[in-house]
Parts: structure tokens; C-alpha cells; sequence
């Protein structure tokens, strides 16, 4: 019976949003923005809550079990502390909250997105192999706009320059443009699917 | 004299959306005929698509092994995008099957609403093949809403638990090389699909199988068998026959009549 | 711990990245076609022209993204055009805040009058769409706290029909939503400055003109401190940048040599 309201409920929402996508009445605007922001946000808010919570729960199970017990206490304690500096100082320049974000998050970030540097190192030794035309090709085009993004200058600069840029416009484009009509259908039937009730996976349903 | 014009009321439909309007309403229609039409439903055949061939192999791999599955939807979806909805409905299938071997199922993700609903797919499943009690509620993780926050944690989770199949089916952005790579270094089977046409390169490069863009939306009715699922897949392909139409025509239309602008909308 | 090959693919990349940096080199660079017509029309703005910086970025793409940021505040300040920063992701709020302090210190312009700081706004679409209506509604104050009426820069902002563009500092799609939201919607001209990993989801926009124009990555923040004649963070990572290439390109050779040996090997 719940999920049956859920689908319903689904299945009014989804119809009223592609209604109003058409229409510009200040009255639709403002139902579309209600649905987007104060909705979304109460929703977002609640689970959040529940994600926070679930968190906590998981992570002081593991610490009782003696399970990855330091990794465990530094997230709770990133957890809590964050949100404590920000009450008690607020969260201006100059704030704990923000020396520590500035001097622990941003190294830390910055830190983990670098790992991309070495991984794309490890995964071009391993994986950029000529095994097919397919893959030459591929191969090939990686070779082509990394040289043309790394050379410094002169007449070989710009001629490679030149080339990649016509990779880019043309050939990669297309196969970029079928791709996202693709993904746009695919989008769209999903999306019926779910309105009109034939798929109900996300409902944690049966088929 | 002073002439009273009567404020002009605001419209109710906005008249330059009629061409999205027609093409959304042709695009129903093709879905919904090839839905409800029998025939036409029996008569279609899904071509095989490898990488969902392999998820029931990398599931028994998993369960021989005595190794956990790792199924991560990206950081880059919310539960609204279609995306992030055709995800859940592999994730059903996936943990009915990791149900059915008894092979634990972990499930890491950024975003609280999405480990919400994936808690009560999960559950479902469990439920519906008769094993309610080999739910792991813990298993489905909330772990952090910054990207590589988010990129580390399923890294660090990949290297301690060492799963012997990762699938990475979502929305991925920068971390999708991060945690392929680290799969790859602890010998996972990978099955990725996105519809990040950037990150696809590096899915290519990292991993065993790559769903491209659209397949990941034909996973839930390939995997379940389900017909009208099924069908609703072909008429992307239909659509598709359109699209090309409509381009041909309008490659046509503006070689002969340089000055014609009905295709541009 | 017993070390893999791929840890010594690491090692290297750390050498020549290390060892790039210590010789302190800053190689002259190409210009591209994009980062010309990013830097013209910069300068083709007349001055006291108002912009939107909206840092959309996170933390972690601070090092790729900071000296083009860097590299078009220098040139816009010197240029005389007005700036409004703002943020749609939270981690950029308090970045955004420091390049533009820092710029601004180093070209004596005056907070309140040259440019003003307006702050986080979470739900990036409908902060997009609520500022096409009203940048005050959407902001009654600034980052620092001042009303929206107070401060000089603002007084006859009321939304986008004022701004001559919006300049997204991003790392993901956020541009894509300024396009969607700002550019259709509004009409806004929107330009960008992005990691170089997303360059190429924007050609579509660029050939459709959605998006005016882009710098992407080091590179780009290397050729438009070059274009403006300032020295910055984009010349001073190039050798690094082009060295890990070159890296890089040695290592699919090395991969390949490897594969067809093994095979002629193994047939």
C-alpha cells in the first residue's frame, strides 16, 4: 500500500514538473522553484540528519570492535569538531573554523586529487596497450593531445596544437554529441519508466 | 485622451518551447506504444552487452573468493537524476543475486538521500529471494559529501576490504580514476558505467567493462529480463531513427534554402 | 612492503615533477585559439564594465585552478572593470574571498567601490535563476556582513541586465548550469575558467557560442599570464606540467614495448 502512494506520488510530481518546464506564468515559476528549493532542501536536511547519524552509529560500532579504530576516532572527531568551532566562533575570516578549513581540508583535498597525477601515470603504463584498431586509435588521439598540451612552443607547438584542436572539434565531437543523444534517451525512458510505474527497483520493490 | 490598456496577462505556455514540447510528446509516444504493444514487445531481442554479462561471473568470483562486492553509484549524481535512478535499479538486481550467494554487498556513497533509498532497495531484495536475515544495514554507508572525501573513503574501504568485484555505476567526475585504479591494484573485477563522457576514457583505460552512456540505462530491463522493461529500450533506438531524419532533412533544407531557420530551435 | 611495479611508476613521476620544479624554468608557451579570445574580450570590455566572478569550485582543484583565477582578476582589476564574487559550491566561498583580497591589496582597489564579496548561496540552480531576478533578494548582504545598500559597487545592480558577463572559476559542471540557467534564460554572457579535464566537455557550448569563452588548466592560466605579460603560477607549473606529460608519454611507449615483446614471445 506505501509504496503504492510512493508511486503515485511519483508519478503526480513527474508530470507536474514536465508541465511547468512549458510554462513562463509567474505562479509556475513559482511552484517550480518551491518544488526545487524548499522541498529538496527539507528533504536533503532530513536525510542528512539520518546519513550523520548513521555515520556515527557505524563508525562507534567499529570502534568497540576494535575495527580500524584510528581512522574511526579521526572522522568523528572531524565530524564534530567542524560544526563545534563554527557555533562557538562562527565561520569568518580568521575563524578557527576557517584556519582550519584553509591549513587541513584544502591541503587534504588537494592532496587526495593529486593521487589522480600518479594513477593516471600507473593506468597509461598498464592500460593504453595498441591490442586493436580501436585501441591504436584511442592510443594514438591520448599521445596527440598530451603533446599538444605539453610542448612549449615553435613551429611543431602549433602544428600539434592545431591537429588536437581538430581532433576536439571534429571527430571527438561527434562521438561525444551521439553519445549525449544517447544518454538523453536513455534519460527520458528511464524516466517514463518510472512515472508510469514499470519500473519500480528504486522503490525497493519487485518488478 | 488617455487611453486604459488592460495589463497584459501573463501566458501560461511559452510558445518557444512548442518545438521541445512536439518532441517530447513524439518521444512518449514512441515509449509508450512500444511498452503496451504485445507484438511489437515479444518480437524484441537486446543485443548482449558484455559488461552486464559479467556482472553474475564477477558476483560468483566474489563468493568463491569469500570477498565482498563494492557497488558505488559516483560522486556526481543526486537521487533526481535519471542516472543515479537507473543505478538503483541494477543495484536490485545486484544484491538479489548477492542474496541468493550469500556474498556481502558494500555500498558507499556521498550522498544521504541516495544510502536512504539504496538501504531499502537493498533490504527489498534481501527480502524478496527469502533472505531477509543476510542484510548488512552497516554495509550501506553514508560517508561524506566532499568529492575526495568521498574518493578516499571508498579507496581506503577497497584497500582494506579488498572486494574481488567493483562496480561503479553512476555519476562519476574526477574520482573515477581514483578508486578504479585502486580496484585494479587489489585484483577486482571492474564493471563501470557512467554518463560522464569524460570520465568514460578513464573507465576504458581501468577497468575490465565499461557501460556506455545509454547502456546503463537498458542494465535494469537486461538484467531482470523483464519485457516491458525491455521494450521501453527499444524505443531509444526508434527515437534515434528520428533524430537522424530530422537531421538529414535539416542538412538538406539548409544546402538547398541556405536562409530557412525551422531546424534551428 | 614489498614494492610493485606501478610504485615505481609513482617514484618516477614524483622525480621528474620534484626535479622540474627545483630548475625553476618557465618555458615560453604557444597560445591557443580559446585563451586568446578569453584574453580579448577582457580587454575589449570598457573600463568600470562590471563582472561576476562565481567561484564554483572545490578545494581540492585549488592548485590547477588558482593562477588562472589569479591570472584574470590581475588583468580585470588592471582593466578598471568592476568585480562582484561570489560562490555556488561551499568550499569556494572562502577562496574566492582570499584571491580577490589578495589581488585587490596588491592593485590598491578599494573594497566597496572596486569590488565586493557576496558570498555562498547553496542550491546552485536556484541561486542562478533567483539572481536573474533579483541579486539583492538573492543577497540582502555580503560575505563580510555589509547590507547590499551600502556598498557603492552595487547601487543600480539589479540583476543580470546589468553585468556585462559572468566569468564561472569551476572544476566540475557548474558552468554547464550557468549556461542552462544564466545564458538561456537571461541572456547573461558566460565565460569560464576550468581544470584542463573539462575542457572538452565544453566544446559543444563554445561552437554554439552558449559560452563565449575559456581558459582550461595550467596551460590556459600559462598562456593568459603570457597574453597579459604577468608571471605567475600557470609559467611557473608549465615545465612541471609538460615534464609529467613527457613522463607519461614514455610509459604508454614503455607499456607498449612491453606488450608486443611479450606477445611475439608468447606466439
Amino acid at each position: 500500500m506505501s509504496r503504492r502512494v510512493a508511486q503515485i506520488v511519483c508519478a503526480i510530481f513527474g508530470i507536474a514538473m514536465f508541465l511547468l518546464f512549458f510554462s513562463p506564468h509567474p505562479t509556475a515559476r513559482a511552484i517550480t522553484l518551491s518544488i526545487t528549493t524548499e522541498y529538496w532542501q527539507l528533504i536533503y536536511a532530513s536525510a542528512l540528519i539520518v546519513g550523520t547519524i548513521s555515520f556515527l552509529r557505524v563508525n562507534l560500532k567499529n570502534i568497540q570492535r576494535g575495527n580500524d579504530t584510528i581512522y574511526r576516532v579521526v572522522s568523528i572527531i572531524g565530524l564534530l569538531a567542524m560544526p563545534v568551532c563554527a557555533i562557538i566562533w562562527g565561520i569568518n575570516v580568521g575563524s578557527p573554523f576557517m584556519w582550519t578549513f584553509e591549513n587541513i581540508q584544502v591541503p587534504m583535498q588537494s592532496t587526495v586529487f593529486a593521487l589522480l597525477a600518479f594513477f593516471v601515470a600507473s593506468a597509461s603504463f598498464r592500460g593504453f596497450r595498441a591490442r586493436s584498431l580501436p585501441a591504436a586509435v584511442l592510443l594514438l588521439s591520448a599521445v596527440l593531445i598530451l603533446m599538444s598540451r605539453s610542448w612549449a612552443e615553435g613551429e611543431i607547438a602549433n602544428a600539434l596544437i592545431s591537429t588536437a584542436d581538430w581532433v576536439r572539434s571534429y571527430p571527438s565531437m561527434a562521438a561525444r554529441r551521439a553519445i549525449l543523444i544517447g544518454i538523453g534517451l536513455g534519460s527520458l525512458t528511464t524516466s517514463l519508466r518510472v512515472i508510469i510505474g514499470i519500473e519500480r527497483t528504486w522503490l525497493g520493490g519487485g518488478r | 485622451m488617455i487611453l486604459l490598456v488592460p495589463p497584459t496577462p501573463d501566458p501560461w505556455f511559452d510558445i518557444v518551447k512548442l518545438p521541445t514540447l512536439i518532441a517530447a510528446i513524439i518521444a512518449i509516444i514512441v515509449v509508450l506504444y512500444t511498452t503496451y504493444h504485445k507484438a511489437s514487445r515479444d518480437k524484441y531481442r537486446p543485443r548482449p552487452i558484455a559488461g552486464l554479462r559479467a556482472v553474475d561471473d564477477a558476483i560468483g568470483r566474489a563468493t568463491e573468493m569469500a570477498r565482498p562486492v563494492l557497488f558505488t553509484p559516483g560522486w556526481g549524481g543526486d537521487i533526481q537524476r535519471p542516472t543515479t535512478i537507473a543505478s538503483m535499479n541494477i543495484l536490485g538486481q545486484v544484491a538479489e543475486k548477492t542474496a541468493q550467494y550469500d556474498c556481502r554487498l558494500l555500498y558507499p556513497t556521498h550522498d544521504p538521500v541516495i544510502q536512504s533509498v539504496a538501504q531499502e532497495v537493498i533490504r527489498e531484495s534481501y527480502v524478496r529471494t527469502g533472505y531477509p536475515d543476510r542484510f548488512r544495514e552497516d554495509d550501506i554507508r553514508f560517508v561524506s559529501t566532499s568529492q575526495f572525501g568521498y574518493a578516499a573513503a571508498v579507496e581506503g574501504m577497497i584497500s582494506r576490504q579488498h572486494p574481488a568485484a567493483v562496480l561503479l555505476l553512476g555519476t562519476f567526475e574526477a574520482e573515477s580514476l581514483i578508486i578504479a585504479e585502486t580496484g585494479n591494484s587489489v585484483g577486482a573485477i571492474q564493471i563501470a558505467g557512467t554518463d560522464s563522457t569524460i570520465q568514460l576514457a578513464f573507465f576504458i583505460v581501468a577497468c575490465d567493462y565499461t557501460l556506455i552512456g545509454e547502456e546503463l540505462f537498458a542494465a535494469s530491463g537486461y538484467l531482470s529480463g523483464d519485457r516491458a522493461i525491455l521494450a521501453s529500450v527499444r524505443a531509444q533506438d526508434m527515437l534515434k531513427v528520428i533524430i537522424v531524419l530530422v537531421l538529414i532533412a535539416s542538412i538538406i533544407c539548409a544546402w538547398i534554402i541556405p536562409t530557412a531557420t525551422w531546424w534551428k530551435f | 612492503m614489498k614494492l610493485e611495479p606501478r610504485h615505481y611508476t609513482f617514484l618516477g613521476l614524483l622525480v621528474v615533477v620534484f626535479g622540474s620544479m627545483l630548475l625553476g624554468i618557465r618555458p615560453e608557451v604557444s597560445i591557443s585559439e580559446e585563451t586568446r579570445r578569453m584574453h580579448a574580450y577582457i580587454d575589449s570590455l570598457p573600463e568600470g564594465s562590471t563582472l561576476i566572478y562565481s567561484f564554483d569550485h572545490e578545494s581540492s582543484s585549488l592548485p590547477e585552478i588558482r593562477p588562472a583565477a589569479l591570472a584574470l582578476l590581475r588583468h580585470s582589476f588592471s582593466k578598471g572593470h568592476r568585480i562582484v564574487g561570489l560562490a555556488l559550491l561551499a568550499e569556494g566561498t572562502g577562496i574566492g574571498y582570499r584571491l580577490m583580497d589578495m589581488v585587490a591589496h596588491e592593485q590598491n582597489k578599494q573594497y566597496g567601490s572596486d569590488w565586493v564579496y557576496l558570498g555562498f548561496k547553496p542550491q546552485y540552480i536556484a541561486a542562478i535563476l533567483s539572481m536573474g531576478e533579483s541579486l539583492q533578494k538573492t543577497f540582502p548582504q555580503d560575505y563580510l556582513g555589509h547590507p547590499y545598500d551600502s556598498l557603492a559597487l552595487l547601487s543600480g545592480i539589479i540583476n543580470y541586465s546589468q553585468v556585462n558577463a559572468v566569468v564561472s572559476i569551476g572544476d566540475g559542471n557548474m558552468a554547464v548550469h550557468w549556461i542552462e540557467y544564466g545564458q538561456s534564460r537571461f541572456g547573461v554572457t558566460i565565460t569560464s575558467a576550468m581544470t584542463a579535464a573539462m575542457v572538452t566537455t565544453y566544446d559543444p557550448y563554445i561552437s554554439s557560442g552558449q559560452l563565449h569563452a575559456l581558459i582550461g588548466g595550467l596551460r590556459g592560466a600559462a598562456e593568459y599570464e603570457t597574453l597579459s605579460g604577468q608571471s605567475g603560477g600557470g609559467l611557473r607549473g608549465m615545465l612541471a606540467q609538460a615534464s609529467a606529460h613527457v613522463y607519461v608519454l614514455l610509459l604508454i611507449l614503455a607499456g607498449n614495448v612491453i606488450y608486443f615483446i611479450a606477445r611475439r614471445r608468447g606466439a
